[in-house]
């Protein structure tokens, strides 16, 4: 299992604009990838479950991932959540 | 009291107080929208057709997802890629893995897929609804919206909603989903009155995008003008007028009538060279935070770009941006306004702000301190990769870089030396660079009162107002207490400009502005008067600017 601790970045933190293309990309990888903030768990591919994290920009999330992928999902998620919104 | 009135004409009419959503003013019959609370027939099925009903369920989201991926490339085609984003995010929610594994659970316990969908949504929405964020709150309707939509598509229902209007109306409803007002005829919506809401709610963006005035977030009050024949709104203030009287409805026509012939106005300066009476050109731009906001600023009339601020590149991040993440986003822009010339300013951050890799000392006053060019003659790796991705950009459109920060002619001096190295190492490795021009910000009193020395080293100015004024004035921008004091037609800023102007008309250079004062109607004229050629502001600005202007 890989694992890394991110900060939430976009201003608009991880809600519904920015959680649809969290979603997206997570979607691209076979693993099963989780989202963890203060010990509440998300499915990574669903915004449903994403947003009832509540995560607002500066919170620290745990991205955990297994599978083949793994260690791209968690690198390129990590990414997508430390960079300001394009 | 509203009882006692209630059989007479005069005198009834009722003031609701909202949340001023969206711009304008509206007069117009009553269509009241209910959303109607979609009842599915079966609460539970049959054992053994479990599979079956999960398929049902599978069948109309498959059903619904090219629905919605419909209404959001009718967004984007009509350049509204805000909305289409909610519409992308509303697909997202319908093929949701854990909407569809909550919904298979319920119906495993043989509940009806409709009523599985609807009872999962709500479920996430008032979980949404329990967030103190007022933006995570207004998600819930999003939920709401899809199961139904969803739920309805299992029953086999058609969803008889706003599509049915075939008068202009104003729209009252409790609250609106972004499928309902998607689904409104074109023209058949004068404004849009809610009882919830805020300026972030759907209802507000979507009103805004359309030009439709709205007043969101009346509350309860709102079901007393249920009943009413006509309601007037006031989308800019904030507030809606049910069966007004006589003279309430003569002053919003008035109001329609001064606000439809401002747009119009407005409208027909969008995409016209400014011009002053006289002949003169002058230049009406955008200020950009990024690349991403140029092709609204081009749609907003844009004539070019006065001010280009990079700081987004280089915030809240772990390493400095490199040199070719800064030419694509620099290579971006300048290939999005093609011909048009675009004014890049150079890194402007000071100890307010922290830069990875950087180590800035805690300052006690870092508007006066390590800022700008002083900063980026310190430190090259800073500088260097900008430059170097400045000139490499500057090949592929009409791109100019400025400095900031400068207050003495050395500064630009030795920035210049550092630019011509950078070339020289690009010619040697033998890449592509154009030869931007160059040109500094005249923020500080000293720039000003230098202008003369810095015009020998430069090919134009561009006068930072906001700066200016609280430099000079000795008054912090953000100090409540001293707003009298921030005011760029203060006589002393004006004399700074006008020295400033007068420098580069004798040097035969051009000068811009690019604070808010190049979009306030008071100073345009003066600021033309001073000898500013390029005006650059919040692209929404551009219109009302260059009509001023075309009127000198």
């Amino acid at each position: 299992m890989v694992e890394k601790e991110v900060t939430v970045v976009p201003e608009e933190g991880l809600h519904a604009r920015p959680a649809a293309k969290f979603v997206k990309m997570a979607k691209g990888f076979n693993s099963d990838i989780k989202v963890i903030k203060d010990s509440t768990e998300a499915n990574a591919k669903s915004s449903l479950n994403l947003m009832t994290l509540g995560a607002t920009q500066g919170d620290k999330l745990l991205i955990q991932a297994e599978g083949e992928d793994a260690e791209e999902a968690v690198e390129a998620l990590a990414e997508l959540i430390s960079t300001e919104e394009h | 009291m509203v009882e006692k009135d209630a059989g007479e004409v005069s005198g009834k009419a009722l003031r609701l107080e909202g949340v001023a959503a969206s711009e304008g003013a509206a007069v117009g019959p009553v269509f009241v929208h209910a959303l109607e609370e979609f009842e599915p027939e079966r609460e539970t099925i049959p054992e053994g057709s479990v599979e079956e009903e999960i398929s049902r369920f599978e069948a109309a989201v498959e059903a619904v997802v090219p629905q919605l991926s419909e209404t959001a490339e009718k967004m984007r085609e009509a350049g509204n890629e805000d909305e289409a984003a909610i519409f992308d995010a509303h697909i997202e929610l319908a093929q949701d893995p854990e909407l569809a594994d909550g919904v298979a659970e319920r119906v495993r316990n043989l509940e009806s897929p409709e009523s599985a969908v609807l009872a999962v949504g709500e479920q996430y929405a008032q979980m949404f609804e329990g967030m103190e964020d007022e933006y995570m709150a207004a998600r819930a309707d999003d939920v709401r919206d899809v199961a139904r939509q969803i739920a309805v598509e299992i029953s086999g229902h058609k969803a008889a909603g706003l599509e049915a209007l075939r008068e202009p109306a104003v729209i009252l409803a409790r609250s609106l989903a972004p499928s309902d007002t998607a689904r409104v005829p074109k023209g058949m919506a004068l404004g849009f009155l809610t009882a919830e809401g805020s300026k972030t709610s759907h209802v507000s963006i979507m009103a805004r995008s359309m030009g439709i005035p709205a007043v969101v977030g009346v509350g309860q009050k709102l079901e007393k003008a249920f009943e009413a024949e006509t309601v007037a709104l006031d989308g800019t203030e904030g507030y809606a007028i049910a069966d007004p009287d006589p003279d309430t409805l003569a002053e919003f026509e008035r109001k329609e009538q001064r606000i439809a012939s401002e747009r119009e106005a407005l409208e027909e300066y969008r995409h016209v060279e400014a011009r002053t009476g006289d002949g003169r050109r002058i230049e009406v731009a955008a200020n950009l935070g990024s690349a991403k906001e140029a092709a609204d600023a081009l749609e907003w009339g844009a004539e070019g770009v006065g001010l280009f601020r990079t700081e987004f590149l280089f915030m809240e991040r772990d390493e400095l941006p490199s040199e070719e993440e800064q030419y694509e986003v620099y290579r971006e822009v300048a290939e999005a306004f093609g011909e048009k010339p675009v004014v890049i300013r150079t890194l402007d951050v000071g100890g307010d702000k922290d830069l990875p890799g950087v180590e800035q000392p805690e300052e006690e006053n870092p508007f006066l301190g390590w800022r700008g060019i002083r900063m980026c003659l310190d430190v090259p790796e800073l500088f260097k990769p900008q430059l170097r991705a400045l000139l490499r950009a500057s090949a592929h459109g009409n791109l100019k870089m400025m400095f900031p920060m400068v207050a003495d002619a050395e500064e630009v001096r030795r920035a210049r030396e550092v630019l011509e190295e950078c070339r020289r190492e690009l010619e040697d490795e033998g890449a592509e660079a154009g030869s931007p021009e160059v040109g500094v910000m005249v923020e500080t009193p000293a720039a000003a009162l230098c202008a003369a020395d810095l015009a020998k080293e430069v090919s134009f100015f561009s006068v930072g107002t906001n700066d200016l004024v609280q430099y000079t004035l000795a008054a912090d921008r953000g100090n409540e207490r001293l707003r009298h004091l921030q005011n760029a037609g203060h006589l002393a800023v004006l004399k700074l400009i006008g020295l400033t102007c007068e420098a580069a008309k004798e040097a035969g250079i051009w000068v811009g502005v690019c604070g808010e004062a190049a979009a306030d109607p008071d100073l345009i004229p003066r600021l033309v008067g001073l000898g500013v050629t390029e005006l650059s502001m919040s692209a929404s600005s551009i219109p009302r600017a260059k009509k001023i202007v075309s009127e000198l």
